[in-house]
């Protein structure tokens, strides 16, 4: 395992603390930014996220960062959402009123149909046998949310059943991947996730 | 398939992590963090911090122990109960390390408030607590700094549950005691039309499968029994075979 | 719960600040002495049944491997818990312990007879010294604490044999946390767990912490100190008992039982009455007990008054005054220590004087350190007691004849 940089987009939004303890006992640096000097040279960028989908695009278009993110994840840059900032990639959202999003993966984020959130833990289905995903295939991890982002099902990397209905739980784009699920707080499978999602996206053109 | 979660709690008094027994007699166990630390290693589904005493008065959440529990930096999502006063406590607690926030006083001090903490960290992310008692007359629903009980009827149409995930059904009054969490409780859920969460007197594998084969029940809040014995979690989730909920976990160096 | 640090419970002596959490109820009287109550009230027949069906399924049937563990040492009631465990409970215990290095002659020599009068076999586990020594060294520094390597290894040797020679069944004598502080029921049967050990007996700071934390000591020093897997302790089956939760324990009572039949020796110390725990190490009752007072505004005294409160045999007041007699002896091994470890003894004191608690000392002019008031000080100096006292038995010194020096290996005795 080589160690790497990896640049957490400090965007005034969530729970970072957990995120960085969490690559950083993986044996990488990682540092909180919103200095596109710094976040343009690490390895890995991680763009996290609590709350609501307007204000996070909000804080990002104040900092400046939407254009700046676009143009890293063209330029082959690996970026990794989490939660929120997995939602941020899409398109459009559906979250109290209609808001554009960062537009790298195709799709909209749209309320959950069966009840108001999704809450706890559940087992991946992983598709296209994607391997950064495959040691995963069936093992829970823990979500909390209430929003889905819903794609095209060839950026669906995982999916997740809920009462029969089943939604998108990660997606992926080439270098840039998104997690719906918390895989700084699933324990084992989280950390392993990560860990692969590190080594093989920064590798990824 | 969504499982059904199994929750460690470690309850908080004076900075020590305690064992409660009904909210009115305590003993202390040790350091929160340390008590932390090993429910994340033995895998329990959650965790839930509860700081007792920091709404009476008005001290705010204990910030430098979600510190201190942060550094350990555990992988189990965290939720943190005790002191929330607004969204800008809500924000904070989620920036030192909590993944859900657990409101108690709020939902009757400020019901608005409740709102502005569920819009800015989403629904998910809140938990209402709701210390309930079963009385001939009915259930009621305690305030815990007046010690008055209201009719649980009436205190629904009162609180802003439509900002609210999951709703704590706390049975304080057995609360810390073996196998003595009240079955009929239950009943609540007709009220609430919420996902519960159980806990107060449930130490037992055979009380947590009665509990989680009600629909309305999602998760199982056991406190003062997981400090009994080693693997406690693992021992209760290894008797649950069979129940939707995640298989023990031993951690392993080698793995 | 009370926070001034000096409030004291009005049964026993101890204080608010008592390291393992104390509770006063309404009426002053703390949660050690409330779950004490219960020596008297539990039907002790039953809950010895109890622990008679518990050991049932451990016990081997060929007789040809051990069915449990049993941690000892050359005090601390290992000869009680060996008699209950073969001879009442008719297990096959394979003995462990662990070598603090500050052993007395004394010591080696009740360990010695210990394995000869039950005939029992025993595992030490001796950790090479210049590990042992940084770690001392960092620990005190660090933590203020010297013992932080001997609580270490007593409390991880047997678990680490247990996993090793597949034994699963750990017996230990009494939980220092119910008897001193009342933190659980006796029927709550509380077992061992790696939680209590880090938060109580380490002070929060496992091998791994130390590791991490303190950058003068590398794995070599620290592997062994290490707790078992969970996995590996989940294959095995471990599971550490507590005989104090099925016997009414009284140390006192069973020491003088184990003079008798199994010719124990006890010796006495300048600083406390009681003549039979601790005579296995020099520095538990003596520089240990000092940082004790430091740390903590009290001494093993109190925990011997308290104990002797709490069974009837003393009151509290002459306890205060005890404790006022006992707690001001001065130190006599200290040179040893010192030698040992490769410090001076300013260098020491200036060390330990960084560990004073603040809310119990006050420094009244540099490196002068005073007590800080407390509503017992009016309390008057008891004459030290004559030996025997409360019946408690002096058989030899702690060097017996042997040179004053540490057995840093006992070959045993003859």
């Amino acid at each position: 395992m080589s160690r790497k940089t990896i640049g957490i987009v400090d965007y005034g939004v969530g729970n970072h603390a957990s995120v960085q303890r969490a690559f950083q006992a993986l044996g990488h640096a990682c540092r909180l930014s919103n200095e596109k000097d710094f976040l343009a040279s690490v390895d890995v960028m991680v763009l996290p996220g609590v709350g609501a989908f307007p204000s996070a695009m909000q804080a990002l278009h104040s900092l400046d960062m939407v254009d700046f993110i676009r143009d890293q994840a063209s330029e082959g840059k690996a970026i990794i959402g989490l939660c929120l900032g997995m939602q941020l990639l899409a398109e459009i959202s559906l979250e109290h009123e209609s808001t554009k999003g960062l537009g790298l993966i195709p799709g909209t984020v749209q309320p959950l149909q069966y009840s108001a959130c999704h809450i706890g833990w559940n087992a991946l289905e992983v598709l296209h046998q994607d391997p950064l995903f495959m040691p995963c295939n069936r093992m829970s991890v823990y979500f909390n949310h209430s929003y889905v982002f819903e794609v095209p099902e060839i950026y669906r990397a995982a999916r997740v059943s809920i009462d029969g209905y089943s939604y998108t739980a990660a997606v992926r784009k080439g270098n840039v991947c998104g997690l719906q699920f918390h895989p700084e707080k699933s324990q084992t499978v989280g950390k392993q996730l990560l860990n692969r999602l590190v080594e093989g996206l920064a590798h990824a053109k | 398939m969504l499982n059904k979660r199994l929750i460690g709690v470690v309850t908080v008094k004076n900075g020590w992590a305690v064992q409660s027994f009904g909210y009115r007699r305590y003993l202390p166990l040790g350091k929160p963090e340390v008590l932390v630390h090993n429910l994340d290693r033995w895998g329990a589904d959650e965790i839930l911090l509860q700081c007792t005493d920091r709404s009476h008065p008005s001290v705010g959440p204990d910030f430098e122990l979600l510190r201190k529990v942060s550094d350990l930096g555990i992988s189990t999502p965290l939720i943190y109960s005790g002191g929330i006063r607004g969204r800008e406590d809500a924000l904070k607690v989620v920036s030192f390390g909590a993944d859900r926030v657990m409101i108690d006083a709020l939902l009757k001090n400020a019901p608005a408030d409740v709102e502005a903490v569920a819009r800015v960290l989403g629904i998910q992310a809140v938990i209402a607590n709701l210390p309930t008692k079963n009385a001939p007359e009915g259930m009621l629903l305690l305030d815990y700094h007046s010690g008055h009980e209201m009719p649980l009827a009436e205190a629904v149409k009162l609180l802003p549950l439509d900002w609210i995930s999951e709703v704590m059904l706390t049975d304080w009054y057995h609360e810390g005691y073996s196998e003595a969490f009240c079955m009929s409780l239950l009943a609540a859920s007709d009220l609430l039309r919420k996902p519960l969460i159980c806990f107060g007197g449930i130490s037992t594998s055979h009380q947590i499968r009665a509990l989680l084969a009600n629909d309305s029940v999602v998760a199982i809040g056991v406190g003062n029994s997981l400090n009994y014995k080693e693997h406690a979690i693992q021992a209760l989730k290894k008797d649950l075979f069979g129940v939707a909920i995640r298989p023990p976990y031993y951690e392993s160096s080698t793995l | 719960m009370n926070t001034k640090m000096n409030l004291r419970c009005v049964r026993c002596l101890y204080p608010i600040s008592h390291p393992l959490g104390l509770v006063l109820d309404e009426s002053g009287v703390c949660s050690g002495c409330l779950i004490h109550e219960e020596k008297d009230r539990l039907d002790w027949l039953e809950r010895w049944r109890k622990l008679e069906l518990l050991v049932a399924p451990y016990r081997v049937e060929s007789g040809k491997t051990y069915d449990c563990v049993v941690p000892v040492t050359g005090a601390h009631d290992s000869y009680y818990i060996v008699d209950t465990v073969k001879n009442r409970l008719g297990l096959n215990p394979l003995l462990v312990t662990y070598n603090k290095y500050f052993n007395t002659p004394l010591g080696i020599r009740n360990l010695a007879n210990l394995r000869i009068q039950f005939n029992c076999d025993i595992l030490i586990q001796n950790i090479n010294p210049q590990a042992v020594k940084r770690v001392t060294r960092t620990t005190l520094r660090q933590m203020g604490s010297i013992y932080w390597p001997c609580i270490a290894g007593q409390t991880v040797f047997p678990v680490q044999t247990a996993v090793r020679y597949k034994i699963p069944l750990i017996i230990w004598g009494a939980h220092q946390g119910i008897e001193q502080v009342g933190m659980y029921s006796h029927e709550h049967e509380v077992e061992m767990t790696r939680r209590y050990r880090k938060d109580h007996d380490l002070m929060g700071y496992e091998a791994d912490d130390l590791l991490s934390i303190f950058d003068s000591l590398g794995e070599d020093d620290i592997w062994q100190y290490r707790y078992p897997d969970d996995a590996d302790l989940n294959a095995v089956g471990v599971r550490g008992i507590y005989l104090g939760n099925y016997v009414r324990w009284d140390p006192k009572a069973q020491h003088e039982q184990m003079i008798q039949r199994y010719d124990y020796k006890g010796a006495s110390f300048p600083r406390t009455f009681d003549t039979y725990d601790h005579v296995d190490c020099y520095n538990f009752m003596d520089i240990h007990d000092h940082i004790k007072y430091l740390k903590c505004g009290y001494t093993k005294i109190t925990d011997h008054a308290c104990r002797e409160i709490r069974f009837g045999r003393l009151n509290r007041k002459q306890a205060q005054q005890l404790v006022k007699q006992y707690e001001s002896q001065p130190l006599i091994h200290l040179q040893k220590f010192c030698e040992w470890l490769g410090v001076d003894e300013r260098g020491l004191e200036f060390i330990l004087n960084q560990h004073r608690n603040h809310k119990l000392w006050t420094e009244t002019y540099p490196g002068k350190w005073q007590r800080k008031p407390e509503t017992d000080d009016l309390v008057q100096v008891a004459a030290m007691p004559e030996s025997g006292f409360l019946g408690f038995e002096s058989h030899t010194q702690l060097q017996m004849d042997r040179d004053d020096a540490y057995i840093t290996v006992g070959k045993g005795y003859p």
